[in-house]
């Protein structure tokens, strides 16, 4: 493998052919990379690519079981639907609070753990640690919805706690899940308590790439340990942070499904109902899979946005980018 | 290396994904190739009686109800006596999950099963057209045609098709259900039994009661009444006008018998009554507010716990946890006093229609998809199926096992019989199988004999199961089944209206979806207003309710009502 690349460089600088037979000579000689990465280029091709053609379906009233020349073409209908509902913007407003305060919460809490765990000296209890911490991540949804359900009931630990140290009287618990304007927090906090230890993982792995020499060096200095980890550590591991920002901020149109439609209520709706829960109740339920896919289509295009802005803020601030 | 090291994780996860993949799509296939040749080995071993030796087959059966696991009928006695006669076996596959997403990937992929029976998202099968049209069958096939046949004109789909048979037809008299299945105002018992049994009529007279209680139980810790409320169960709070009003389950209408027009009552003066007097309960803490957040698991284990004076609800959605309650009982008579007994309620006294009607139920059913390969067999199957002997096995089952005949013909059940037949057994008979899902005689049929068809509908089965507690509170209201307290269903043709099938994506299913968006947003904020703001919060929701196109929707609902009646003078 090393001798064909290395032969690939040596011949171009001797020739230097140019255009078409360039590139050719080069897909001749890289055979064996080009050939392993065929079968990922498929796949990617065939899950990823194909399924666009699925969005044909966003401007049709489609029915299924009926082939493609049959379907009767609506144009933006489906769009016009969707964006005329007074709903959208309420879910869609959800939809970026809710991922902005996970995306937030998540990545601040995790670069914290992160740091303070790398600074632990006992192995046995960082290890204890970050098992349970990223012990929540393998639950479910379903379960972890019913542990924080339980919780926060007007019987949970919670509201008992708050009446045994005199907070509020009996009688008078809070409903959590029924004040609207908690349910952003309590989704936050809830994700923030599945997710942490996993969230840490890779920012543990760079923390790990850091030359110990510049510990060394800094502690000689007479850094002490906030110091080093100001100006050793987190520059260490900043372009790790950045890259998984920006993928992240890519992301930022999917909040989620599950966590809010099963914490979701009636009387916590205008906070909780984000673009999929929308989607699901007037595309899939009532069998307009149109609508769903507009749904869907209107999502890729403002992550794709939001990903091309955030690598562009990254590359102007100088930093790592994405592409 | 901790950078390698990354990398190589990342690089496994990556393909494992992939072959995680395609894994699935193999043992889907094995299971169906393993399947098929197994059945086939059987078949050369057993002789079948019928006078037609068949191969013995096993066809695939969705069930959009998951009200039990996975089987394949013939491992059951029932199937099994079924597959001797007919050398069928069904293979039993229930939802897991969201039924309407699973229904909606099987059209997306266009491979269904030999038989679905889809529950609520049947709309979304007829309207894929992955049904078979059974007419021509039906005629082919002289129990199917006997038991459906008086049906007919209202099984057909808006293009005189016939797509699936509804599960349930009446035959015979009509025998009423002795315990209550249907929508009734509970309390428990030992409320009337500290009243000294009183006659309660109206709603006012019903909360006054548990209101009493509650203060004379302080240090008891009691819940007046709660709701429930989860997800698409919310209609157990929003039906309770409904029936206040004195008319039966219809879901989002009261339709008027003699002028047939049919009236949404989210915004009259029945439900602000009834929201107001919650709000009331809520203000004076006897209203359980949890009850808007609770899911349906923690409902019920509200309901067991003792602690909750009444409550309305349906019959057949509270009964896990009132069984437990007389189980209990059952044990231990001191008990009784919090078994919950159902009363009829009205806002003036007069006549409840909380009994449902004789209906016919005609969106759901079981139906024969495009993709399976011998209709015709299975509507042989069912046609065995139906042929009064089989129904009599699928719910009486076997004589001297699970039921017995005494002189006069009457079928019964020994004490003994009762006790064996519990939930583990009922799986492995094949009685809760073969229970609600396929096409049979409705529960409130009589046999030929003048036997009923349901055992639980049998007086003498009826009796046999009442403790010493039942037979104590039923003598004091001076009447011999639950059912007795509840008035004569009258007769209403289009029963039940929200079985009216509604097409996907028209302005009625619209409605309905906004509808409930704006009552389950609301009703809670208005029940736990403080009740100076009741008002004010009632009129903000009727401003709500007020954009959504609500006479619309009543003259789309009589419209089909004047249709349902036209049609059941047809026949």
């Amino acid at each position: 493998m090393e001798s064909n690349i290395t032969t690939a460089t040596s011949s171009v600088t001797s020739n230097k052919p140019t255009g078409l037979k360039l590139f050719f000579r080069k897909l001749v000689q890289q055979r064996m990379l080009v050939l392993m990465s065929v079968p990922f280029v498929i796949w990617l091709f065939l899950f990823k690519y194909m399924p666009l053609w699925g969005w044909t379906t966003a401007f049709q009233k489609y029915k299924p079981a009926r082939s493609f020349s049959e379907q009767e073409w609506v144009g933006w209908d489906q769009f016009n639907f969707l964006f005329s509902d007074e709903r959208f913007l309420r879910v869609l407003r959800n939809t970026l609070a809710m991922s902005g305060i996970n995306l937030i919460l998540g990545f601040v809490t995790a670069v914290i753990l992160a740091l303070l765990l790398n600074e632990l000296r006992s192995v046995i209890f960082k290890r204890v640690v970050q098992t349970v911490t990223y012990m929540p991540h393998f639950l479910s949804w379903v379960v972890a919805a019913g542990i924080i359900q339980s919780t926060l009931s007007t019987d949970g630990i919670i509201n008992v706690l708050l009446i045994k140290l005199g907070f509020i009287d009996k009688g008078n618990e809070i409903l959590f899940l029924g004040i609207p304007k908690d349910f952003w927090g309590i989704l936050g906090a809830g994700t923030v308590w599945k997710e942490i230890g996993w969230n840490t993982i890779v920012y543990l792995a760079a923390i790990a790439t850091i030359d110990p020499s510049q510990y060394e060096a800094a502690e000689m200095d007479g850094a002490g340990r906030f110091r080093r980890m100001w100006h050793i550590t987190l520059p260490g591991i900043r372009s790790v942070i950045i890259v998984l920002l920006i993928l992240n901020i890519g992301n930022l149109m999917q909040s989620g499904f599950e966590a809010q439609y099963l914490l979701g209520n009636g009387m916590n709706i205008d906070y909780s109902e984000n673009i999929d829960i929308f989607v699901l109740k007037y595309g899939l339920e009532q069998s307009n899979f149109s609508l769903a896919v507009a749904g869907g289509m209107f999502k890729s295009v403002v992550s794709i946005v939001l990903l091309v802005i955030a690598n562009n803020v990254a590359k102007r601030f100088g930093g790592s980018r994405v592409f | 290396m901790a950078k390698k090291l990354l990398y190589g994780t990342m690089a496994a996860a990556l393909v494992l994904s992939a072959t995680a993949c395609g894994g699935n799509n193999n043992d889907e296939k094995n299971t169906a190739s393993s399947s098929a040749p197994a059945s086939s080995a059987d078949a050369s071993g057993s002789a079948p009686a019928s006078e037609a030796p068949k191969d013995k087959v096993t066809y695939s059966y969705f069930l959009g109800v998951a009200n039990a696991p996975d089987v394949n009928t013939n491992e059951t006695t029932i199937g099994r006596l079924l597959e001797e006669q007919t050398g069928v076996n069904f293979k039993i596959e229930h939802v897991v999950g969201d039924l309407k997403a699973k229904v909606g990937t099987m059209i997306a992929s266009n491979d269904y099963p030999d038989v679905i029976n889809p529950d609520a998202a049947i709309d979304m099968l007829v309207d894929a057209g992955a049904f078979i049209d059974l007419t021509d069958l039906i005629e082919k096939n002289p129990n199917i045609k006997r038991v459906y046949g008086p049906f007919l004109p209202q099984m057909k789909a808006a293009d005189g098709k016939i797509y699936y048979l509804p599960i349930t037809a009446q035959v015979g008299e009509y025998a009423p259900d002795p315990e209550i299945n249907q929508g009734a105002f509970w309390i428990q018992r030992r409320v009337l039994k500290e009243a000294g049994y009183p006659k309660i009529k109206t709603f006012d007279e019903y909360m006054n009661l548990i209101e009493e209680f509650v203060s004379k139980h302080k240090d008891e810790d009691l819940t007046g009444f709660i709701s429930l409320t989860h997800d698409w169960r919310f209609f157990a709070i929003a039906n309770v006008p409904m029936h206040l009003d004195g008319y039966p389950n219809d879901g989002n209408v009261e339709i008027d018998m003699n002028t047939l027009e049919a009236k949404t009552y989210f915004t009259t003066d029945s439900t602000k009554r009834f929201l107001q007097k919650l709000n009331d309960f809520n203000a004076k803490g006897l209203f359980d507010k949890a009850s808007f957040v609770d899911n349906y698991d923690q409902y019920l284990a509200k309901l067991s716990s003792k602690k909750v004076v009444g409550f309305f609800d349906y019959g057949w959605q509270s009964g896990n946890a009132r069984n437990l309650l007389r189980d209990a009982a059952r044990a231990d008579q001191s008990q009784d006093d919090f078994v919950y007994f159902p009363m009829p309620l009205t806002w003036d006294g007069s006549k409840d229609q909380l009994q449902d009607p004789p209906g016919f139920v005609k969106n759901r059913g079981i139906g024969i998809s495009v993709s399976a390969k011998d209709p015709e067999r299975i509507m042989a199957f069912w046609d065995n199926l139906l042929n009064e002997e089989n129904q009599v096995m699928k719910s009486w089952g076997i004589k001297g096992e699970t039921y017995d005949v005494d002189a006069n013909g009457r079928f019964f059940r020994t004490a003994e019989m009762i006790k064996m037949i519990d939930e583990p057994f009922n799986l492995k008979f094949g009685f809760r199988y073969f229970n609600f899902d396929w096409p049979q005689y409705g529960a409130n049929s009589t046999l030929a004999d003048g036997n009923a068809f349901a055992p639980g509908f049998q007086p003498e089965v009826f009796q046999l199961g009442l403790t010493e507690g039942d037979k104590t509170i039923l003598n004091a209201y001076g009447v011999k089944t639950y059912s007795e307290l509840f008035a004569k269903p009258d007769d209403r043709p289009w029963f039940p209206a929200w079985g009216i099938p509604k097409a996907q994506g028209s302005p009625e299913q619209i409605w309905e979806t906004k509808h409930d968006e704006v009552i389950k947003k609301y009703y809670p904020k208005i029940v736990l207003a403080k009740p100076a703001d009741f008002e004010k919060v009632w009129a903000e929701y009727t401003a709500e309710f007020g954009k959504l196109d609500t006479a619309g929707y009543e003259k789309w609902y009589t419209e089909q009502i004047k249709l349902a009646v036209e049609a059941a003078k047809v026949k």
